[in-house]
């Protein structure tokens, strides 16, 4: 089970409300489809800068691996506060903590519903069954 | 399972991306194999990829801006200079056969991790070179004589998914995810370019193909591979339209200096 904490989308990004802002990131699913357990694979990430604005489902950054290039999409609609620049300089992460240290964004969000989005138990059942 | 099948020989560099852009953007569920060449020949850069990074880009662009090229490069210039939508290093777009996939990521082809689906395709593109005399494999680990640093070029360095012939890379490739679609490129060298020295070449097996003589093989082997046919056609006018409307962005100066 991933972490219950958080909510998760079919794009395979996570959502952690904190406070009055909310923390995003990928999940490890995410991580392994682009890099396949070898975390030398994960060469570029590229976050927005604070003040930002991102729509529920807008591209916000983008992710290379040695073979593919993909986007990260927003859960909801806000405004970015910070990004994490360690993971620029330290994919890595990526891999071995994707759910606290591998956060990639912190958002204010628009609204702190998160309606519609998979708990820990759907997502795992949603990544199953996409893997069938 | 019948697929579209797209072929725009000779086509504007710019158009190119454009098209490939609107496919990943706008196709169905039904893959689009997309087969063409381009005119003028066409250095392209991968989407992460520093122009810095790329000798025969700066030079490019120095040579259209007036300025003196560096140093270091002493090659021929491409006719053109775009970036490309996928990752990996840049591209001399001559001397061979380009192709496109563009797919729901949830088709058994691209569906799970991203290396096992360059296996897939790889194998195809293998049974087509075997009908062409080349005997190509997956790197895996071994230590190729096309590696160079300093280039940026794609056909320069390796990964372990790559097919290579004669301990020389010859295939290119290069994924975009999207959305929850995917878009694939690639490139089949059959003959050598100027600025892609030392790889390997569909040529040097002894027979010459030209792209759209060794398009039948690669035809063949993706329906035997995939149990699929293709439906040949032309973008819909919805597609051209994006393509038109995008095509300058992928020459200019504000996405080829992105990074």
């Amino acid at each position: 089970m991933r972490p219950t904490d958080r909510k998760y989308t079919k794009s395979h990004e996570w959502i952690m409300i904190d406070g009055d802002s909310a923390l995003i990131g990928i999940t490890d699913f995410a991580v392994n489809e682009l890099c396949n357990g070898n975390e030398g694979d994960l060469v570029y990430c590229d976050l927005p800068e604070a003040d930002r604005l991102v729509e529920a489902g807008e591209t916000f950054g983008e992710i290379e691996s040695v073979k593919a290039v993909a986007d990260l999409s927003s859960p909801i609609a806000g405004i970015v506060l910070e990004n994490n620049a360690a993971i620029e300089d330290h994919l890595e992460i990526l891999s071995t903590d994707p759910w606290k240290k591998g956060w990639m964004i912190r958002i204010k969000p628009n609204s702190k519903s998160l309606d519609g989005l998979m708990d820990a138990a759907e997502y795992d059942n949603f990544v199953a069954a996409s893997a069938e | 399972m019948t697929w579209r099948l797209i072929t725009t020989w000779d086509a504007a560099p710019g158009w190119n991306m454009a098209l490939d852009e609107a496919l990943l953007l706008g196709g169905g569920e039904t893959p689009i194999l997309r087969l063409y060449t381009w005119a003028p020949d066409t250095l392209s850069l991968g989407y992460f990829q520093s122009l810095q990074d790329v000798p025969a880009a700066v030079a490019f662009r120095a040579d259209a801006e007036g300025t003196s090229p560096p140093p270091h490069f002493t090659g021929p210039l491409p006719g053109a200079l775009v970036r490309r939508l996928t990752g990996g290093g840049a591209i001399h777009h001559t001397g061979e056969l380009t192709f496109s996939i563009s797919a729901p990521a949830s088709h058994p082809l691209y569906k799970g991790p991203v290396e096992p689906s360059y296996g897939r395709v790889h194998s195809a593109i293998a049974d087509a070179l075997k009908q062409a005399g080349v005997d190509a494999t997956a790197r895996g680990e071994e230590q190729l004589d096309s590696d160079q640093s300093e280039t940026g070029m794609c056909f320069h360095k390796s990964a372990a998914v790559d097919l290579v012939w004669a301990a020389r890379k010859g295939v290119g490739s290069a994924q975009r995810r999207k959305g929850g679609r995917v878009l694939h490129h690639g490139s089949i060298k059959l003959f050598p370019t100027a600025l892609e020295s030392g790889v390997a070449t569909v040529e040097e097996a002894g027979t010459t193909y030209s792209p759209e003589s060794f398009a039948p093989l690669l035809l063949r082997a993706f329906r035997k591979a995939f149990a699929v046919d293709f439906e040949p056609g032309i973008p819909s006018e919805e597609e051209r339209e994006a393509a038109t409307e995008r095509a300058p962005f992928f020459r200019s100066k504000a996405f080829l200096e992105r990074r």
